[in-house]
């Protein structure tokens, strides 16, 4: 080869190598997403939505509050287990659950699943079935942070009652859910950390001082779970796990739809239940398995700082009262936001009236939906008040049980939705997603429920004979055939309605603008709607 | 042209603040975007994609910038993707278009960590411009006039993100135009119809979240 030859082969390798560089460029270009990216910057990761899941159902709240609730109330040592079970049973539910969000387009909450899945009939009843729960769960913790709140302004030498302190927060809450104020990302973030790692401490030092001096592992014992009591605790656990419907909510919102959620959802399930459930392994362990009813029951919710006390500096306790307070805070104000939201949808969707759909122009605050979960708290707690009712057993215990039921009512009839939805076509999930998962989830639900429905009078300690032993129950069934029978007059009616339902707050079109209120909405004596277009 | 129109709408023209949640705005200034472009001919709706009609940029600098942008971006058709990626700096970008007709100024202001600059109509004769834009849509509807396509558009945008109440503010004065309203954008061609209902969607699931 000539010197001009080789010269040549290199000029020509050079232009095949500045062409190659050129087409690799371009592809390079066209796989840069600048939209994705600039949408992630913006979106939620896995542990954002880990942290809105799990702040509804604030660890700290569970662990203290509601945990030796049941200790107290029930006086069955099973409470460890049961977290644990419950945890087991709603991580295999969330595998199908998870698996349908991502067909489902904008999925609000439990009930657009159950009419995407199971029909719009079936949805309105469980819509309906829901506002009460989750309002109940709401209402509940309001007495508890009262008494919270009295007993710690009390060791400061203020002497307030629990009702004066429930006002309080109520008040506050009022306000914060009208401005929409969500204490979102980064404060929920640092209160939950902080939680977290009390709770950790407290259970190292409970683990660490056993009662009778060796750890005590048989309330861990699977054979507890024959008994039909046991089981229809799992109903309390489920108030410790509320949080996770909201992270679904978010998918809008996740970085990727499809896996963010999903990882969240699990994690967020998982996180709930070991850290509840190893807190009430601790605290039966610091206490004596023999002892600790009688324990609860003496220093109610109280029980974990005074296990704790003796072996941590005096400050770690204080921490820990303000952590609670601020965590029982926290779970106000995100059911608020969740009852709200509820209703939000539910007025847009046109299940309620469309008032209901309005929201504050600048906030963007669900007014008339935060207006009525707040005036409804007001009255309950004004009617204990007025009663002289305990505030930790009926309105606490009571509320927040009952609403459990709902939410549990809800996973079921989830639960069912996800099989039925999948029944129809599989839509390239795999066999356990589509098909296992959610049918073990329902069967295991489903005895739950059962469970409940007949041993709810025990777990709530209700005297022999009692009518709130099945009213509660009815009350739901009632709910739930009055939302069927206004999904069949909607049908009706408004057939244009009837077929947004369960389309969230996505649904409505602008055929059903409702007639713009006054502003400052006072009432208005026009409230024709507008004609649609037709 | 379309988007300065629901900007001047949008914002206070005092404060320089956006009326509605801020979410709401930028997706509402982000369908205005693209809705110039599908009044311009570039670009179709069709259930819930993007599709582009007609390559040749359009006279606007930043209705240019979008369309090059659909244009790169083909992976990306859905229409609602395009509303949050656009909403997130539109607000901005039709701020800096409204700088370069004289219609607004910018105002920095400094906030507890960060400067954030703001477009406001800042002279009197800015300011009255600013107010005529809702007070020109009141008035149409109110007096039943046959609007432009735009201008429909406009009125869609106004009623899907939840400034009716602001525009026709006079409940009793302005009772015909909420009835005039519904059929302005219904008599719109089924792109626009389209855009503007998944506009209202998505303000609908922003709000619901409750994020900023």
């Amino acid at each position: 080869v000539t010197a001009v030859g080789r010269h040549h082969r290199t000029r020509y390798n050079t232009d095949q190598w500045a062409g190659r560089m050129l087409m690799a460029r371009k592809d390079a270009a066209s796989e840069l997403d600048i939209i994705s990216r600039a949408l992630a910057r913006n979106r939620l990761g896995v542990p954002s939505v880990v942290f809105f899941g799990v702040a509804g159902a604030a660890p700290l709240t569970v662990i203290i509050g509601a945990v030796s609730a049941i200790y107290a109330f029930n006086g069955n040592t099973a409470v460890p287990l049961v977290y644990l079970v419950t945890a087991g049973v709603l991580s295999i539910f969330t595998v199908g659950f998870v698996a349908m969000s991502r067909h489902i387009v904008n999925s609000g909450a439990f009930y657009s699943y159950i009419s995407h899945g199971l029909g719009r009939v079936l949805g309105v009843a469980a819509a309906f079935v829901a506002l009460p729960a989750y309002a109940m769960m709401q209402i509940g913790l309001f007495g508890l942070f009262g008494v919270v709140a009295s007993g710690v302004l009390g060791a400061l030498g203020v002497n307030a009652s629990w009702f004066a302190c429930a006002l309080g927060a109520w008040a506050l809450v009022a306000v914060l859910g009208m401005l929409w104020v969500d204490l979102s990302g980064k404060v929920l973030g640092v209160l939950l950390i902080a939680e977290i790692a009390v709770v950790l401490v407290y259970d190292a030092v409970m683990v660490a001082n056993p009662a009778g001096g060796s750890l005590d592992f048989s309330t861990l014992a699977p054979t507890q779970l024959a008994s039909p009591d046991v089981v229809a605790m799992m109903v309390v656990a489920i108030g410790g796990f509320v949080g996770f419907e909201a992270t679904v909510v978010l998918s809008e919102e996740a970085k990727d739809p499809k896996r963010t959620i999903a990882r969240a959802t699990h994690w967020a399930v998982l996180l709930a239940g070991l850290l509840c459930g190893l807190s009430a392994w601790a605290i039966a362990s610091a206490a004596g398995r023999a002892n600790v009813a009688a324990a609860a029951q003496a220093e109610q919710t109280n029980l974990v700082f005074s296990l704790v006390a003796p072996h941590v500096p005096e400050a770690l306790i204080s921490i820990g009262y303000v952590l609670f307070m601020t965590s029982i805070f926290a779970a106000l104000l995100a059911f608020h936001a969740a009852v709200s939201r509820y209703q939000f949808a539910l007025g847009r969707e046109g299940m309620l009236p469309t008032a209901w759909g309005y929201t504050h122009p600048r906030t963007g605050a669900p007014v008339i939906g935060s207006i009525t979960q707040s005036v409804l708290a007001l009255l309950v707690i004004m009617t204990y008040w007025l009663l002289g009712l305990d505030p930790l057993l009926y309105l606490f215990a009571w509320l927040t049980v009952t609403g459990g039921l709902g939410v549990l009512i809800l996973m079921w009839s989830t639960s069912a939705a996800v099989i039925g939805f999948f029944v129809r076509h599989r839509r390239r999930e795999n066999v356990w997603r589509a098909r296992i998962a959610p049918v073990i989830a329902f069967l295991l639900l489903s005895i739950i429920l059962a469970a409940t429905v007949i041993g709810l009078g025990e777990v709530l300690s209700m005297p022999e004979g009692s009518v709130f032993r099945w009213v509660l129950s009815a009350a739901y069934l009632l709910f739930a055939l009055l939302g069927a029978g206004w999904a069949l007059i909607m049908r009706v009616a408004k057939p244009e309605a009837y077929a947004m339902i369960g389309r969230g707050a996505d649904g409505r079109t602008l055929s059903e603008i409702p007639e713009p209120r006054r502003p400052h909405s006072h009432a208005d004596p026009f409230s024709t709607h507008m004609p649609s277009i037709k | 042209v379309l988007a300065d129109q629901y900007f001047l709408i949008a914002h206070e023209d005092r404060t320089g603040r956006s009326r509605l949640h801020p979410r709401a705005t930028g997706l509402g200034l982000a369908a205005a975007l693209l809705s110039e472009l599908v009044l311009e001919g570039r670009i179709g709706v069709a259930d819930g994609d993007i599709i582009i009609l007609d390559r040749h940029p359009p006279g606007d600098a930043l209705a240019h910038d979008i369309l090059d942008l659909l244009i790169a971006q083909p992976q990306h058709r859905d229409v609602r993707t395009w509303l949050a990626f656009l909403s997130q700096d539109a607000a901005g970008r039709v701020g800096e278009r409204l700088m370069r007709v004289g219609a607004v100024e910018p105002v920095t202001r400094r906030r507890m960590l960060s400067t954030q600059t703001l477009y406001m109509p800042n002279s009197a004769e800015q300011r009255n411009a600013a107010a005529w834009a809702p007070a020109r849509l009141a008035n149409l509807l109110v007096r039943g006039m046959e609007l432009t396509i735009s201008d429909r558009v406009l009125a869609g945008l106004v009623a899907a993100t939840g400034l009716t109440r602001h525009v026709l503010y006079d409940f009793e004065m302005h009772r015909h135009a909420f009835h005039s309203l519904p059929s302005a954008v219904g008599s719109l061609p089924s792109d626009l119809r389209e855009l503007i209902e998944y506009t209202e969607a998505s303000v609908g699931s922003a709000l619901t979240v409750g994020r900023r």
